[in-house]
């Protein structure tokens, strides 16, 4: 046996802005055993349920994540109004599935500029995030906020999109569409990135759920499992299927975010079309007295919303489960035999949000 | 883990990004020249609070809802002061205020070297008329009253409950913020603030 | 689609045994959270199989052991340690155990005490 050393890896990965650290334990650069340490952000979000009146608190949920933060709102009023038996109108519904769909194209879009930066392609790490911004304008054309959006409310949403809005976001779409072509044909068919991402990292499907990956990273491994499927919001009335990839590679799981971006553009598309007109929020009186788990799909996975409410305006226990919590076992699963250059790549691989994961 | 460094024979394309190259070469570029040319803001955009302070009421629903604690409400000295660095822009004061004297519009607030809060104060509007004015709670003239419910519909905390069949008006003191929207909303003009 | 989402509550007694079966059964852990009662804790393990959920709900006392389920699924750990750090729930024999050093907080056991 060669001689251990154990090297350590963080709290910054070199290209993505999240305090993850890991003590490697190598066999010359080859590595045979990971240990992560988070725990520098914990922030005790989920303890600022108990004293905050759950109207409120939507606010405080959504600001969990910088990058899902629309779908950490979302989670957390579906789970109130399944409590209360509140039904959002359809239009809530559609226009919560659109600002949904628009977070994975911008989540996507920012994890393929970071991959490109981990391999060094610094021009193509550019193209992602300008793409990007257009979305980001969006967001603060239609939400009023480019990161946190705070359109959430229990019982439906705050603002409206009316026509000429939802006509400017169909065509911005198109037009990113476009746009996103040459990028998405360098990454999936440049030979020095497919060198890099090829057989790197590989994962089988029965590993893969046996770990307990989810989102993105399971699909890649073959597995159509997509809770969006379970048809929350408008997703029952849209049609779409799991994008998957069978490799289970650093390449299929690039592959399954690309294709997911162009299914989301499809899905605001197929949204805008069949809209139905009408009220966006119905008012909610009183308090949630029961308890109720809910899943929805965040572009990193799937994330679970816990809410115990006790009939007071304060929530007794808010849990959130984030996707990248159930992603990190399967990353360290990865990591083992792998070589030490290849470890801030397989890290990325996985769309870690460590800040989410401590809340 | 399998790591094999395999390259599986992939549809390669010669220089698929020398396109996308050019193009940008040939183009303007796609930052904007900030703070020379002014940044846009959509009308939507949350940058900061704005009060109406004549129309405020000093009721506090503001300061209570505030999420990070930034706005203070004094009623005696009919003051609203808002840390605008602790401020979030989530719009929820905006939202629950229930004169509509808040609004949340476009444009950040400048930075600074030390944090400070801004104060505004009401005008001195001695004339104003008993009905509408904020300050007591509600009392209800029997007499007068025709139990149509409308303030109850109209109390922004729910305070109020009218039952028409059993000729009842009542009033939930503690919930009651004395921000007068009933008085003001009453159709006979039998609610006084006392 | 109409899925599973069901809360059934487990002795501790029968847990291990339970866990055991929904591994067999091909069953992954979505979930472990952990919420304060007034004299103890209740656990709630979410196990997931394609769009079916199930929680299995465990009543503790404060000073009551827990067993790990990180023998069955080591995925789990950080879930666990998560539960025992916040909250003090005794949770014994975690494969990969922080020891209370997972989080840097200042205090001990913040989830433990109400407000």
């Amino acid at each position: 046996m060669a001689k251990q050393s154990i090297v350590p890896f963080g709290p910054q990965h070199p290209v993505l802005p999240e305090p993850v650290h890991l003590d490697l334990v190598l066999e010359d650069e080859v590595v045979v055993k990971a240990v992560p340490s988070i725990g520098f952000v914990h922030r005790g979000l989920e303890k600022l349920v108990e004293t905050k009146d759950y109207k409120e608190y939507v606010y405080i949920a959504e600001r969990v994540c910088g990058i899902c933060s629309f779908g950490h709102g979302m989670g957390y009023c579906q789970c109130i109004e399944k409590i209360m038996g509140v039904e959002a109108p359809p239009r809530a519904n559609y226009l919560r599935t659109i600002w949904m769909e628009m977070s994975r194209i911008h989540s996507h879009l920012l994890w393929l500029g970071l991959l490109a930066d981990a391999m060094g392609f610094e021009s193509l790490f550019m193209q992602s995030w300008r793409l990007r911004e257009k979305i980001l304008d969006m967001f603060d054309a239609t939400t009023g906020g480019r990161i946190i959006f705070s359109v959430n409310c229990v019982g439906g949403v705050l603002k409206d999109m009316d026509n000429a809005m939802l006509r400017t976001l169909v065509s911005t779409i198109d037009g990113m569409e476009k746009e996103l072509r040459p990028i998405a044909e360098a990454f999936l068919r440049d030979y020095s990135v497919g060198t890099r991402l090829h057989g790197l990292g590989v994962m089988d499907a029965g590993h893969a759920q046996g770990m307990g990956a989810v989102g993105p990273m399971l699909r890649a491994s073959g597995v159509a499992f997509d809770t969006r499927k379970l048809g929350y919001a408008a997703y029952g009335d849209l049609e779409f299927e799991p994008v998957t990839a069978a490799d289970g590679d650093s390449f299929a799981r690039c592959e399954v975010r690309i294709k997911e971006i162009y299914q989301s553009m499809d899905l605001i598309r197929q949204a805008a079309a069949k809209i139905p007109a009408g009220p966006i929020a119905v008012p909610v009186k009183g308090n949630p007295d029961g308890e109720h788990f809910m899943r929805i799909e965040q572009p990193r996975g799937e994330a679970v919303y816990y809410v115990k409410a006790n009939g007071s305006k304060f929530i007794d226990r808010f849990r959130l489960r984030t996707p990248t919590t159930s992603n990190i076992p399967p990353m360290l699963e990865l990591l083992k035999g792998c070589q030490l250059a290849d470890v801030a790549l397989l890290i990325l691989t996985i769309d870690p949000c460590i800040s989410c994961t401590e809340r | 883990m399998d790591h094999k460094h395999d390259q599986t024979p992939a549809p390669w394309r010669v220089f698929p990004f020398a396109g996308t190259v050019l193009k940008n070469l040939f183009s303007k570029p796609a930052t904007t020249g900030y703070p020379f040319e002014p940044a846009h803001y959509p009308e939507r955009m949350r940058g900061h609070v704005e009060i109406k302070i004549e129309d405020c009421i000093s009721c506090g629903l503001c300061a209570r809802s505030c999420p990070p604690g930034a706005l203070k409400v004094d009623r005696a000295a009919g003051t609203w002061t808002i840390n605008r660095f602790d401020c979030v822009q989530c719009g929820n004061c905006a939202n629950v205020c229930p004169k509509k004297c808040l609004a949340i519009v476009p444009g950040y607030t400048a930075p600074g070297s030390q944090k400070a809060s801004e104060t505004f104060t009401r005008p001195k509007a001695p004339d104003a008329p008993a009905a509408g004015k904020a300050g007591g709670k509600p009392e209800n003239d029997a007499a007068k009253c025709v139990y149509c419910t409308l303030c109850a519909k109209k109390c922004p905390q729910g305070a109020i409950t009218v039952d028409r069949a059993a000729k009842q008006w009542l009033l939930d003191a503690e919930k009651c913020i004395g921000c007068g929207i009933c008085a003001a909303s009453c159709p006979k003009k039998c609610l006084t603030l006392q | 689609m109409e899925a599973l989402n069901t809360i059934e509550p487990i002795t501790p007694d029968a847990f291990m045994a339970e866990v055991i079966r929904f591994k067999m059964e091909g069953w992954r852990v979505v979930q472990i959270c952990a919420a304060r009662l007034p004299d103890g804790y209740e656990l709630s393990y979410s196990f997931g199989r394609d769009y079916d959920m199930r929680t299995l709900r465990l009543t503790v006392g404060e000073e009551e052991p827990v067993p790990s389920i990180t023998q069955i699924y080591p995925g789990a750990f950080l879930q666990e340690n998560e539960a025992a750090e916040l909250f003090g729930v005794r949770i014994e024999n975690i494969d990969g155990d922080y020891h209370g050093k997972l989080y840097r907080i200042a205090g001990e056991t913040p989830f433990k005490q109400k407000g």
